[in-house]
């Protein structure tokens, strides 16, 4: 039942029992989620939970020890290529050629994708201007600042207008006004059919605000799936947060509480 | 804080360094896989092992020249000439220009990876003294050169000594020391010059133009080894007739540059100063001033380093004004040709890369215009050009590990993209190719002007062009196998100079082996000779081709 909506080629991502291992380590284990159409998902996890792991599997950075990744029915391991052309790739540092201007790192994303010119200067500008990046687009990315350069990376995802969206900490590093603006963008992106989120957060509000559905990875294993509501059924807990469902699903709860008490008089 | 306090800083921070130099995690690499747990331990390795390579090198050039001390009948026609302090002088300032080169040039590469590593700034939030920051930046700048550094200190006496006795070597250590000081200072110093001038420069076509002219200063280091070695004969030739002039103006304004009055002290030392038959009350006046002034020269370098270091390694890039941008368009280009046209900005802003896209074309220009130097008729100044030819396509074997670094920059970004190491292999070996067939042009405009025979240098030229596309393929794909196995970055000379040397070294012999056959073959006609070349070079690039292509290389 699984594997026949897996290869389903209208599903955005699924992935189905994958693991991630560094040398001895392992970093994801037996992970199996599905980013639906039209949604977008929540990848939920403290530091070291797996989710960059994860995210770096999918878009073809890291090999898997075992499992599958399917992208719209593509194996990501056999059909690498044609699995990369539709994502979008947020990463969670940015990681971009500090030598080039973003036009001209754009121009090289554009043409790796093979947009055609207009759409693509259109798109651009278009993005620029949201982001208020237009003054800067000729500007060295060694100069720019880091929330600067997280717009670029969000503007050469959202260029090519990728059916899937695989975002590692977006909104870190961005001003109040473009984390707004992007939080539009992804519900509108959706809202127009087909296209899937899968975004990576350790903030809970940004979850409960963007996602339907959120996945809870701890130490590399999906503690909880579903929607909040959902959630909020499994922990037996009516009006709980996120934050409280999430501490719990990862049994945390009575771990932070024993933290601060430890902790003591910071004074002291 | 003491020293101690500091050395303990710098070690820490070096490892650091090290770290971000072979696997630059800060530039967006990912991590190896399989290999996490020795990834410090082999970085460090690997660091070492390229500053014992460096040092080997810069070993080699002391025992060389000590070898022609040796020698004397090296050129006996021309040395004859020459007196022997003169001779010693000449050999030593050679010696110390190369030391000085080799050095100014391994800290162009390095230099920018210790900026870029980020590794002082992290110290920056504790509570550490001024003074013992001051000390960490300057132990760390001086890691980078340690032992090349003391290769030059310890050897040159050492050699100098064996050849010229123990007393002689003793009065070469302080033409050493200054040559050391002088190149740390120089690279420290162009180092700034880069984060200010070329790093924060704009995007746009004439300012590319700017910043291209600006990147020729990064040539001179490696470009006055080169020129050194191939002008050496005229230079003893030069050194000859000076030498039946006696003291002149011109001897003493030799006396006066640098590092020639330290290289005469050994020779002056061991031979008295009538050895070097240049010298006269009046040119010892000057010597001695010289070597003073360079003295004072050095101690000033000495401080003006322990006060610039902490500050370059802090230096934000400089941002340059907004200006309006309205009429910015993205032209998308094919795959293979956007990756060309993204190295080509990325070298032209990056000095390690730059000076090695430049070197062959400017070799081509230097050794097109010394065909001028000899009769049009005599067979010699066709060797000359034919030799050029040859030495551009040996030059752009290095382009292989080079444009290899690049693609270590935003390595995890540029893997996330829809782009095959085929199409990337496809649009490096086109820039490759397109080097060689510039400085292969330049070579063929001059014989053509010259008019030697046009037809052979342009059936030359396109016989050797698949001899560099397969040592190009052969080199590329070898390293993209290379990173796909071991996850290894190579994205400067301190990262792995030796996995650059082992690609380098097949890749030559690829490059090399045409033209020699062509040597070897064209006394039987000169048709001949060009037939063998073509069809060895069409053979290599056949069985260099699967190497990039072939199974297991995606």
């Amino acid at each position: 039942m699984v594997a026949a909506s897996s290869e389903n080629g209208s599903v955005p991502l699924s992935l189905e029992g994958l693991s991630v291992a560094y040398g001895e380590r392992p970093a994801v284990q037996q992970l199996s989620l599905t980013v639906r159409p039209g949604e977008i998902y929540g990848l939920l996890g403290s530091n070291g939970a797996g989710k960059t792991s994860t995210i770096k599997a999918i878009v073809g950075l890291l090999r898997p020890v075992a499992g599958e990744i399917r992208v719209f029915g593509l194996d990501a391991l056999r059909q690498g290529l044609e699995v990369k052309a539709r994502i979008g790739y947020v990463p969670e540092t940015s990681m971009l050629y500090e030598a080039l201007t973003p036009r001209e790192f754009l121009e090289f994303v554009a043409s790796v994708r093979r947009m055609d010119a207009m759409i693509a200067t259109r798109r651009m500008h278009s993005y620029a201007e949201a982001f208020r990046l237009e003054a800067e687009l000729e500007e060295p990315i060694a100069t720019l600042s880091n929330g600067t350069r997280q717009k670029v990376l969000i503007i050469a995802a959202l260029l090519h207008a990728p059916p899937l969206l695989v975002l590692d900490e977006p909104l870190n590093s961005l001003d109040p006004r473009s984390v707004r603006i992007m939080k539009d963008v992804l519900l509108r992106y959706v809202a127009s059919g087909g296209r899937g989120v899968l975004f990576s957060t350790h903030t809970m509000e940004v979850a409960e605000q963007l996602c339907q559905r959120v996945g809870i990875l701890d130490r590399g294993v999906l503690r909880g799936e579903g929607t909040l509501a959902a959630l909020r059924e499994r922990v037996a807990a009516g009006d709980a947060s996120l934050e409280e469902i999430f501490l719990r699903l990862t049994e945390e709860d009575v771990g932070v509480r024993a933290a601060v008490d430890s902790l003591g008089d910071p004074s002291i | 804080m003491s020293w101690r306090e500091a050395i303990r800083l710098s070690n820490v921070a070096f490892i650091e360094l090290s770290l971000q130099a072979v696997y630059a995690f800060r530039q967006g690499n990912v991590l190896p896989p399989g290999r996490s747990k020795n990834l410090v331990a082999r970085s460090r390795r690997l660091v070492l092992q390229s500053k014992v390579v460096i040092s080997a090198v810069l070993a080699l050039l002391t025992l060389g020249a000590v070898a022609i001390l040796h020698e004397k009948a090296l050129n006996p026609e021309i040395l004859a000439s020459v007196p022997a302090g003169l001779f010693q002088s000449a050999v030593l300032t050679g010696l110390l220009s190369l030391d000085i080169a080799l050095l100014w040039w391994t800290g162009v590469q390095v230099v920018p990876t210790l900026i870029s590593s980020g590794v002082l700034p992290v110290l920056e939030p504790l509570p550490i003294d001024p003074r013992t920051f001051r000390r960490v930046a300057s132990i760390l700048y001086l890691r980078l050169f340690d032992l090349p550094a003391l290769t030059i200190l310890i050897l040159t006496p050492l050699a100098v000594g064996a050849a010229l006795g123990p007393l002689a070597g003793l009065a070469a250590l302080p033409g050493a020391l200054v040559a050391v000081l002088y190149a740390l200072a120089l690279a420290l110093l162009t180092g700034r010059f880069f984060l200010r001038r070329v790093q924060g420069s704009r995007g746009g076509g004439g300012r590319a133009v700017v910043r291209w002219v600006y990147l020729v200063l990064w040539l001179v280091p490696a470009f006055a080894m080169f020129a050194f070695i191939t002008a050496a004969p005229a230079f003893f030739q030069a050194l000859g007739a000076l030498a039946a002039q006696g003291p002149s103006l011109s001897s003493a304004l030799l006396v006066a540059a640098f590092p020639f009055s330290f290289a005469a002290l050994p020779a002056i030392v061991a031979g008295g100063t009538a050895s070097i038959a240049i010298l006269s009350p009046t040119v010892d006046l000057v010597l001695g001033v010289a070597v003073a002034f360079y003295v004072a020269l050095a101690v000033w370098s000495v401080v003006w380093l322990a006060g610039s270091v902490r500050t370059l390694l802090f230096l934000p890039v400089r941002t340059p004004a907004h200006l309006p941008t309205a009429s910015t368009t993205l032209r998308p280009t094919g795959r293979a040709r956007a990756v060309l046209v993204k190295d080509l900005r990325i070298a032209s802003r990056t000095p390690g890369f730059a000076f090695l896209i430049l070197l062959p074309i400017l070799d081509a220009g230097a050794l097109g215009l010394l065909t001028y130097a000899t009769p049009a008729q005599n067979p010699a100044a066709a060797s000359l050009a034919l030799g050029a030819v040859t030495t551009a396509a040996l030059l752009a074997t290095f382009f292989g590990p080079a444009f290899f670094a690049i693609e270590v920059v935003a390595y995890s970004y540029g893997r996330s993209l829809p782009l095959s190491n085929q199409s990337t292999i496809l649009g490096k070996v086109a820039l490759i190719s397109l080097m060689y067939l510039v400085a292969a042009t330049l070579i063929v405009g001059f014989t053509l002007l010259r008019f030697f025979q046009p037809f052979t240098f342009v059936a030359f030229v396109l016989a050797e062009l698949p001899a560099v596309l397969g040592a190009a393929f052969f080199e590329l794909g070898l390293l993209f196998r290379w990173a796909r196995r071991r996850g290894l970055a190579i994205t400067n000379l301190y990262a792995g100079a030796w996995f650059a040397l082992v690609v380098s070294i097949p890749g030559l012999i690829m490059a090399g082996l045409p033209p020699l056959l062509f040597d070897l073959t064209r006394s039987r006609g000169t048709d001949l000779g060009l037939g063998i070349m073509a069809l060895v070079a069409v053979a290599e690039l056949a069985l260099a081709a699967p190497v990039a292509f072939g199974r297991g290389a995606s």
